[in-house]
C-alpha cells in the first residue's frame, strides 16, 4: 500500500473505534439510568390475558409510548444524560411498572402522533396531546392526567398585550396542534407560521422571525427557562386538559389506564412528578394540584367545528 | 386504476404548482452555482497559492457538508448572527452553493485539459492572464464540461427535493406530495405522482444534455 | 460577526455531555450508512449482472428498474417507504433485529429508511460496477473467451474481479454521499445527528447546563461531516489514481451523481 494513504486508513480505523469505544461506555450509562427509577414498591405485577392490549404488552415486554423529545418539562431528549425524560415519561414509567415492562420511547411530534398509535408503531400516546373531540374520534382518550393553559409567548419590549393584538403579527405554533385553530379564530388576521417542532418555534422568537409563539404555558415556561428575555403574557386564554392516547376502541386498555391513573394520583406519584418536572420552575400562585376535570367535560372543550 | 387517475386530475393544482416552484428553484439555483463556481475555479486556476488554497477550502467545505445541514445553517443559523435569510434565498443559495463546489472543480479540470501549453503561448503573445481565461481557455472548458454539468444538474434536481423536505419548506414539487398525501391517505397514487414529476424533469434534463454534448462537446 | 467567534457562545463544547451526544447521534448515521452500502453493493451486483447480461428479457427490466430508482429523489423514495412499509414487515424487522445491533436501530422505522437508502444505492451501484467491467479492455472478453472459457466462468475468473476491483474508488466515493444521505432520515425523526443537534438546542440548559445556540451547533455538525468525507474522497482519489497507473483504463462516468462527478474532477485534475 501507498504510505500516504495507509495514513488515512488509519485515520478513519481511529475515528470509527474511538466512536465505537465511546458508544460502549454510552450504554453503559444509559442502561444505569434506565431502570430504578420512580418505581412504586415492588407489588405483585397482574399478568394480563394474552388477548388483550396489556397481555401483548407483557408479551413483548416493553411499553412503546409516544413522547415529545424538545418540549422540557414535558418529554425531552436530555443531551446531558442520554435520557428521555420528563413528565409525560414518568407517567408512562409508572404504567410499564404496572404491567412489568420496560418503556421504549419514540419520537411523536404534534402531527405525527396519531399516524404513529393507528399504525401500532406506537401502544401510548403521551405527548402533551389535548382532548379533542376531533381526536377522540379517531382515537380514544384517557382521563386528563394534567391541565395545562393556553398562553402566549413575547419577547421583551414588545407591543403585543393580548390576543386581539395577535392580528397582523406572526405567530408560531405546531402542525396539528389545538393552537392553529384557536389563534385562528380569535385572531383571524394573524400570520401563522406552522412547524413540526415547537424549538423551531423557540428559535424563530429568538431570531426574529415570528413575533410571538401560541402553545401551553408549561411547554412555554420551558422556553422562558432557556431565554429570560422572553415572556408570559399571563393569559390563560384556554383550558387544554391532556389525554392519554390509546387505540380506537381498546375499552380494556383504557380501562386499564384509567385505574393506572387514579392510582398514580391518589398515591401521591401525580404530586411528586408535578413538583419535580412543573412545580419548581412556576411561581406559587400559578401551582396547581391533579386534574379534576372528566373526560367528558374535556371533550366539550373542544368540540367539532360544524 | 381510476383511482390514480382521480389523485391526478383532484390534486392537479398542487402537483403543477409544485412542479413549477422545483423548476424555478432548480433554475435559480443553476444561475448561482454557475456564476459561484466559475469565481471559484478561476480562483483555483490562479498562479497565486493563496487563492487556489481559498478556492480549495471553499470546496472542501460545500463538497462534504450534507444538503441539510447547510439548509439548517442557513435558515434557522443564520438570522440568529443578525442576517435574516428568507425561505427561497435559503433555499436557492444552499442549492447553488452546494452544487457551485462540484462545478468549480469540474471547470478546473476542464482548464486543466486545455492545457497549460494554451495558457503560456497566449500569455507570450501578449494576453493578460483574464483575457487569456475569458478568450481562449474558458470556452473550451466549459465545453468539454457539459457532460459533467449534465450530471450535475441532474443531481439538482433530486437534491432540489431535499429543500421542500426540511424546515426551509418550499411548497416545491415534495412538499406538495406529502401535503396531498396528509390529506387524502392515498400514499400510493400520491407518492406515484410525485415521482412521475420528478422523472419528467430528470428525464428531459438527461435529453436535453445528450443533445447539448453531441452538438458541443469537446473531447479529449 | 461577532456573534459566531463570541466565546461565550462556544462554551457548550466543553460543558456538560453535548460534544459526545452529538458523536452518539453520527455514529447512528455511520452505522446506517454501513448497513447501506453492504446492502447495495449485494443488491446492485446482482441488478448489474441482469444488466448485462445477454437475454433482453432480463436486462431491459433491470434496466428500466435501475434508470427510474436512480432518478428519483432519495428523499421522496425514504418518505413513501415510512409511509408505505406494511406494519407486518415492521414488525418483523423489529422482532427479528439481533440484540447486539445498537440501540438506534431496534426501531422500526429504520426498516423503511434502509430499505429507502438501498433501494436508491443498489441502483446507482450497479451503474457503477457496470461502467467498472464495461470498462475493461475488449481484449479481456476476448481472451478469456478464446481461453474456452464459459460465459459464467468469463465471468467469474477473468471479468468480475477486475472490473469490481475498478470500481472500488467510486464505491468510496458513493459511500460519501450515503452518509451525507443519511441526514434525511431525520425528517422521520430517527434519532440522528441533526435529531441530536436538536435536542442539544432545545435543553442543553435545562436542568443548568449552558445554553447551546443553533448556529454553532449545526457548524460543529458540519465539521464532524467534513472530518469524514474530506478523508473518505481523499481515500477514494488515491484509490483511483493507482487503479489508472496500474491498469490505463478510465471509469466511465455515471451520470446524475455529484460525487462521482467529484471523483472523476479530483482525478483529472488533482487538487494541488
Amino acid at each position: 500500500m501507498h504510505k500516504r494513504h495507509r495514513w488515512h486508513l488509519l485515520l478513519i480505523a481511529m475515528l470509527v473505534a474511538a466512536a465505537t469505544a465511546l458508544a460502549a461506555c454510552g450504554d453503559d450509562d444509559d442502561d444505569d439510568g434506565g431502570d430504578g427509577e420512580e418505581t412504586t414498591a415492588a407489588t405483585e405485577v397482574e399478568q394480563f390475558p394474552a388477548n388483550t392490549t396489556m397481555g401483548k404488552i407483557q408479551e413483548a415486554g416493553e411499553l412503546r409510548i409516544g413522547v415529545k423529545y424538545d418540549v422540557p418539562p414535558f418529554g425531552l431528549n436530555n443531551p446531558q444524560t442520554g435520557e428521555v425524560e420528563g413528565f409525560d415519561i414518568d407517567l408512562g414509567n409508572y404504567i410499564a411498572d404496572k404491567l412489568g415492562v420496560e418503556v421504549k420511547t419514540r419520537e411523536a411530534t404534534s402531527d405525527n402522533r396519531i399516524p404513529l398509535l393507528v399504525d401500532g408503531t406506537i401502544d401510548l400516546i403521551l405527548s402533551t396531546m389535548t382532548i379533542t373531540e376531533e381526536r377522540d374520534q379517531e382515537i380514544d382518550f384517557s382521563e386528563p392526567y394534567y391541565v395545562a393553559n393556553g398562553d402566549v409567548l413575547v419577547p421583551e419590549g414588545t407591543e403585543i398585550a393580548s390576543l386581539d393584538d395577535l392580528n397582523g403579527k406572526r405567530v408560531c405554533t405546531a402542525l396539528g396542534s389545538t393552537y392553529a385553530d384557536t389563534v385562528e379564530k380569535e385572531a383571524p388576521q394573524a400570520d401563522l407560521r406552522l412547524v413540526d417542532l415547537y424549538s423551531e418555534c423557540f428559535d424563530q422568537i429568538q431570531t426574529g422571525s415570528v413575533d410571538a409563539v401560541s402553545t401551553d404555558n408549561v411547554i412555554l415556561t420551558g422556553m422562558v427557562i432557556q431565554d429570560d428575555t422572553l415572556q408570559l403574557l399571563g393569559l390563560d386564554f384556554t383550558t387544554e386538559p391532556y389525554g392519554v392516547g390509546i387505540q380506537e376502541g381498546d375499552t380494556e386498555m383504557k380501562q386499564f389506564v384509567d385505574e393506572t391513573l387514579t392510582e398514580y394520583i391518589d398515591s401521591g406519584a401525580w404530586q411528586e412528578a408535578y413538583d419535580e418536572w412543573v412545580g419548581q420552575h412556576l411561581a406559587e400562585d400559578q401551582q396547581q394540584g391533579p386534574p379534576d376535570i372528566t373526560l367528558e367535560e374535556a371533550i366539550e372543550l373542544f368540540p367539532l367545528e360544524k | 386504476m381510476t383511482e390514480l387517475w382521480e389523485v391526478l386530475t383532484e390534486h392537479f393544482p398542487e402537483f403543477s404548482s409544485g412542479l413549477w416552484i422545483t423548476f424555478r428553484l432548480v433554475a435559480f439555483a443553476f444561475v448561482i452555482a454557475m456564476a459561484v463556481g466559475t469565481l471559484v475555479a478561476a480562483l483555483r486556476v490562479a498562479p497565486v497559492k493563496a487563492l487556489n488554497r481559498i478556492g480549495g477550502i471553499y470546496v472542501e467545505i460545500f463538497r462534504n457538508v450534507p444538503l441539510l445541514v447547510l439548509l439548517i445553517i442557513a435558515f434557522s443559523g443564520f438570522p440568529r448572527a443578525g442576517v435574516s435569510v428568507g425561505q427561497w434565498a435559503a433555499g436557492i443559495g444552499c442549492l447553488g452553493l452546494y452544487t457551485a463546489a462540484y462545478i468549480a472543480e469540474a471547470l478546473r479540470s476542464g482548464v486543466f485539459s486545455v492545457g497549460k501549453g494554451q495558457i503560456e503561448a497566449a500569455l507570450s503573445l501578449g494576453l493578460t492572464y483574464p483575457r487569456t481565461m475569458r478568450r481562449i481557455i474558458l470556452p473550451q472548458a466549459f465545453r468539454t464540461v457539459i457532460p459533467a454539468l449534465g450530471s450535475l444538474i441532474i443531481a439538482m434536481i433530486k437534491n432540489s427535493a431535499i429543500v421542500g423536505g426540511s424546515l426551509v419548506a418550499l411548497p416545491d414539487l415534495l412538499n406538495r406530495t406529502r401535503l396531498v398525501q396528509s390529506r387524502t391517505f392515498q400514499t400510493d397514487e400520491v407518492f406515484f405522482w410525485g415521482a412521475v414529476g420528478f422523472l419528467l424533469l430528470t428525464v428531459t434534463a438527461t435529453l436535453a444534455f445528450r443533445y447539448l454534448e453531441q452538438r458541443f462537446a469537446i473531447r479529449r | 460577526m461577532s456573534y459566531l467567534f463570541d466565546p461565550d457562545h462556544w462554551e457548550w463544547v466543553w460543558t456538560g455531555n453535548n460534544l459526545r451526544f452529538l458523536f452518539e447521534g453520527f455514529l447512528v448515521n455511520l452505522e446506517i450508512a454501513l448497513i447501506g452500502i453492504v446492502l447495495s453493493l449485494i443488491f446492485g451486483l446482482l441488478l448489474a449482472l441482469m444488466r448485462i447480461s445477454k437475454p433482453r428479457l432480463v436486462s431491459f427490466p433491470a434496466g428500466v428498474w435501475v434508470d427510474v430508482w436512480r432518478n428519483l429523489p432519495l428523499i421522496l423514495i425514504i418518505l413513501y417507504l415510512a409511509l408505505a412499509v406494511p406494519t407486518s414487515w415492521r414488525q418483523a424487522y423489529a422482532d427479528g433485529i439481533p440484540e447486539f445491533f445498537p440501540d438506534a436501530l431496534q426501531d422500526e422505522l429504520v426498516l423503511g429508511a434502509i430499505l429507502g437508502l438501498v433501494l436508491y444505492n443498489s441502483a446507482v451501484l450497479c451503474e457503477i460496477m457496470r461502467s467498472g467491467i464495461q470498462s475493461l479492455d475488449r481484449g479481456q472478453f476476448e481472451a478469456a473467451a478464446s481461453l474456452g472459457l464459459t460465459y459464467r466462468q468469463q465471468m467469474r475468473f477473468v471479468i468480475l474481479p477486475q472490473g469490481l476491483r475498478r470500481m472500488v474508488p467510486a464505491t468510496v466515493s458513493q459511500l460519501i454521499t450515503l452518509i451525507k444521505d443519511t441526514t434525511l432520515i431525520s425528517i422521520i425523526a430517527i434519532p440522528e445527528i441533526i435529531g441530536h443537534g436538536g435536542n442539544i438546542i432545545s435543553a442543553a440548559s435545562f436542568g443548568g447546563g449552558v445554553q447551546a445556540p443553533l448556529l454553532q451547533v449545526y457548524l460543529m455538525i458540519g465539521l464532524f461531516f467534513i472530518v469524514i468525507n474530506f478523508s473518505l474522497s481523499r481515500l477514494s482519489r488515491r484509490l483511483e489514481i493507482r487503479e489508472r497507473e496500474r491498469t490505463g483504463t478510465t471509469l466511465k462516468r455515471v451520470e446524475g451523481l455529484e460525487d462521482q462527478v467529484a471523483l472523476e474532477t479530483d482525478v483529472a485534475a488533482p487538487p494541488r
